[in-house]
């Protein structure tokens, strides 16, 4: 059979896809949180541009920006090859997308909770680290797993740019076949991998409700809803 | 950046923009129809059929749109079923927003509260007087906004299909880059002719839900 004979070719592609992927997911939480940050900012010669460059990415076709980050950043001086182009194009994307879904999730919380932080002797990333995040986490969680999962079927994208993942090794396969044996086996390779697809974005979101189970209840974690009487709260110790 | 250049591919681009609109305006319209009997499917409580098209919808959404496409443009002709590139796009373009379409409206069809089936009840509707009067124009209605996001999504989705060769707008940027070596200017006004198509098409679903959102003080 066809798929088992060339196994190793295809899993090389499979690996490349998950590498790259992986990629793309790191960089697009990167952009998420930068452009997040950018949006947040209070002067608006910060969040303006931001906003723009946000909205700009969201709303051109992906694949325009997977091509014009591989054709016109030459031009800027910047040559890239085809496996960081699209892994650099697709994060940004990922990033204007996420960056909404993190602002969304870190407004919904309500402003008590940051002056209780404050309070408290919380501050700045401490506070936003400590009581804020895990809070907006809930919010956070099931659009952005729907992005990952959106970040690895991207990954198919450098394909168009030629970069050797799983897609692009289904067509050169199909293509070498064609001519040597007569005959496309394009529907069972592309099958294949669809479903190959499928059973990896699955995986992210089974992965993904169980993360979310996790974050829903937050104050069953662990033991310390009450404080115990002898520990004394990191806030009131003399600082030395 | 040379703006004459523009100018003189202008009437490309145009032509390119005109295949772009013709692709997702077919594939808009078949998918809200397929969207809209698919929802209709997967509540209507007949087990086998519901399986089905939650088993297509969840394919459809795990799965590469690029896949899809060499799917159906590659893949299908050796099982038989051969289609020109342009009616495989239609295909593809429907098959994807389909699959989003049916989820829009199946919310749809769950926010209207089931009260509204005793009210039409209490005033003598029959069941398809309820369902096509009362349910269809308030599940429409609460199924507007996230319709009009696949809408924005189905335009901007048309771009991949570039890569079966379908002469749409961004066909003919990269088309024309492979000659005059003009990458800044052909993107810049594919990217401004995109944005121009997608603030228009949800500026006009901002009005329409305006509109709509006046429920019965309409006119």
């Amino acid at each position: 059979m066809l798929l088992l004979e060339f196994r190793s070719f295809l899993l090389e592609g499979l690996l490349n896809t998950l590498f790259l992927s992986s990629v793309m997911i790191a960089g697009g939480t990167l952009f998420a949180v930068i452009f997040a940050a950018g949006l947040s900012a209070t002067s608006p010669w910060l969040r303006r541009p931001v906003y723009g460059l946000v909205e700009c990415l969201r709303d051109i076709p992906l694949m325009v920006t997977v091509l014009m980050v591989y054709f016109v950043l030459p031009h800027a001086g910047l040559s890239l090859n085809p496996f960081w182009s699209s892994a650099l194009s697709v994060s940004v994307w990922g990033g204007a997308n996420g960056a909404h879904i993190i602002r969304a999730g870190l407004l919904a919380v309500p402003l008590g909770q940051r002056e209780a932080a404050m309070s408290s002797g919380l501050r700045g990333w401490k506070a936003l680290l400590l009581v804020i995040v895990p809070q907006a986490m809930p919010i956070i969680l099931p659009p952005y797993v729907s992005l990952v999962t959106s970040l690895l079927q991207a990954s198919s994208l450098g394909a168009v740019l030629g970069v050797n993942e799983l897609l692009r090794s289904a067509q050169i396969l199909i293509e070498q076949t064609t001519i040597a044996r007569g005959g496309s086996p394009a529907y069972l390779v592309y099958g294949s991998i669809l479903v190959v697809y499928f059973a990896l974005c699955w995986t992210i979101s089974a992965f993904g409700a169980k993360l979310e189970r996790h974050f829903a209840k937050p104050y069953q974690r662990g033991k310390a809803t009450v404080p115990h009487s002898e520990t004394v709260p990191a806030v009131l110790q003399p600082s030395t | 950046m040379n703006f004459t250049y523009i100018l003189e591919a202008l009437p490309d681009l145009l032509s390119g923009l005109k295949m772009t609109l013709i692709v997702s305006f077919l594939a808009i319209l078949l998918s809200c129809l397929i969207g809209v009997l698919g929802a209709i499917l997967r509540t209507s409580g007949i087990k086998p059929l519901q399986y089905a098209v939650t088993a297509y919808v969840e394919f459809i959404r795990g799965t590469p749109y690029l896949v899809q496409i060499f799917f159906i443009f590659y893949g299908l002709p050796s099982l038989g079923l051969r289609f020109s590139i342009f009616w495989s796009g239609v295909i593809a373009l429907t098959a994807w927003a389909s699959a989003f379409q049916i989820e829009n409206f199946r919310a749809g069809l769950a926010a209207v509260g089931s009260g509204m089936h005793d009210a039409s009840a209490s005033l003598g509707l029959k069941r398809w007087q309820h369902s096509v009067f009362v349910v269809l124009p308030l599940a429409a209605r609460a199924a507007l906004p996230s319709s009009m996001n696949t809408i924005v999504a189905t335009v901007k989705n048309s771009a991949y299909l570039q890569a079966i060769g379908l002469v749409e707008l961004t066909f003919v940027a990269v088309d024309r880059i492979a000659y005059d070596f003009r990458a800044i200017e052909m993107f810049a006004s594919i990217c401004v002719i995109y944005l121009i198509c997608v603030f228009s098409i949800s500026g006009l679903g901002y009005m329409v839900e305006r509109r709509l959102s006046r429920p019965f003080g309409g006119r």
